[in-house]
């Protein structure tokens, strides 16, 4: 078997630039020697660039209906989500333990920032207060879009036990829009988790 | 200084304006006094009587009245004295103490914020707890336990 040399290992006969008119140079020379791109050498250059702008309109149009671009956006965004590492009260204590390495919440490609410029979603884990609560929308506010939030835990949900306390906010979608609501006193990360799985699923869903 | 001398002392500086000194465990007692007087009280206090330390200032809604009341301790006699006094519902209105006790400052505010009660004289009364738009001093008996979405908060934008 190795003595014999196979037959394609022959060699094919090249189509050599010299069978080219001068000045008529090929665009580029790809592949293996000897197989004619017969597309890449009559894509000459003058060619070349009307057939570049056709392309990229029709690219631009297409991403302007969004057709092209937003599925891709979504599909990138929604499996890599930056919560903001906002810790507000013990449902931060859950917050930090599906980010270790326990639960690793990181597996889904979430990982907690501490800017909300760097951040897409907002987990408000604890009790809001209206002290506090003006410094809520604005690190929301600061986030760029798209962006998304979470709910976490009663408090943040309708105010919890502190409910009728005079100095507690009753929900957080009160003041900013919440798409994810996650019970319990405090949920645990399996908890958590599920609810960011939610989320991507309902990102997906909508589109964004 | 024990509390026989303290007390005749005080109603003889500020004669008809003490309305009673109790005996209270543990403490100099607990002086009631008119709060047309506080801020020469309170300076005497300091002064002649060697009370250096405010530990706390309280205020308590009682409905047809509102009482404030001062916790100070003395360093030379190792003894707490208890001031109290009443303030009309109407005008919850009193000398601020942070001119001779500056630990007063924080003690004030919460007061205000919570009470209602106006201390003249603060160099910064604002509130300490609830946010500058909060409309209620949630701690009168006046407050009721409403439904959360009946209260009205302006919350401040930045």
């Amino acid at each position: 078997m190795s003595g014999q040399a196979p037959e394609t290992s022959k060699p094919l006969p090249r189509t050599t630039p010299d069978s080219t008119p001068a000045g008529d140079l090929p665009l580029a020379v790809v592949g293996q020697p000897g197989v004619p791109f017969v597309e890449i050498e009559t894509l000459r250059a003058r060619e070349f660039i009307p057939a570049a702008k056709e392309a990229l309109s029709s690219l631009l149009k297409e991403q302007a209906q969004g057709k092209l671009i937003r599925p891709v956006f979504n599909w990138a965004g929604r499996n890599s989500l930056f919560p903001l590492h906002w810790g507000l009260a013990c449902c931060a204590i859950e917050f930090a333990a599906a980010f270790g390495a326990r639960w690793d919440a990181e597996r889904f490609g979430v990982v907690p920032r501490s800017s909300p410029r760097q951040c897409d979603l907002l987990i408000v884990n604890g009790t809001v207060t209206w002290k506090v609560a003006h410094k809520l929308i604005a690190l929301y506010e600061q986030m760029p879009e798209p962006k998304w939030a979470i709910a976490m835990g009663n408090c943040a949900t309708g105010g919890g036990p502190f409910r009728t306390a005079y100095s507690v906010v009753p929900g957080v979608d009160k003041l900013i829009p919440v798409d994810v609501y996650i019970a319990g006193c405090p949920p645990r990360p399996e908890n958590m988790l599920d609810g960011i799985l939610r989320l991507e699923q309902l990102i997906k869903e909508r589109g964004e | 200084m024990d509390q026989e001398q303290l007390s005749a002392g005080l109603s003889a500086r500020f004669p008809g304006k003490i309305l009673g000194v109790d005996t209270f465990p543990g403490t100099n007692g607990r002086v009631r006094f008119d709060a047309t007087v506080a801020s020469d009280l309170f300076r005497s206090l300091r002064d002649d009587f060697h009370f250096t330390h405010l530990t706390m200032v309280g205020a308590t809604d009682w409905i047809d009245h509102r009482e404030v009341f001062y916790v100070l301790w003395s360093d030379a006699d190792r003894r707490y004295l208890i001031l109290s006094t009443d303030l009309p519902a109407e005008s919850p209105v009193i000398a601020s103490a942070v001119p001779i006790w500056p630990s007063a400052n924080a003690h004030e505010r919460e007061a205000w914020d919570l009470v209602g009660v106006k201390f003249e004289g603060h160099p910064d009364l604002r509130r300490i707890f609830m946010p500058e738009g909060y409309a209620y001093h949630p701690l009168l008996r006046s407050f009721k336990i409403h439904e959360p979405e009946d209260l009205e908060v302006k919350v401040r934008s930045d």
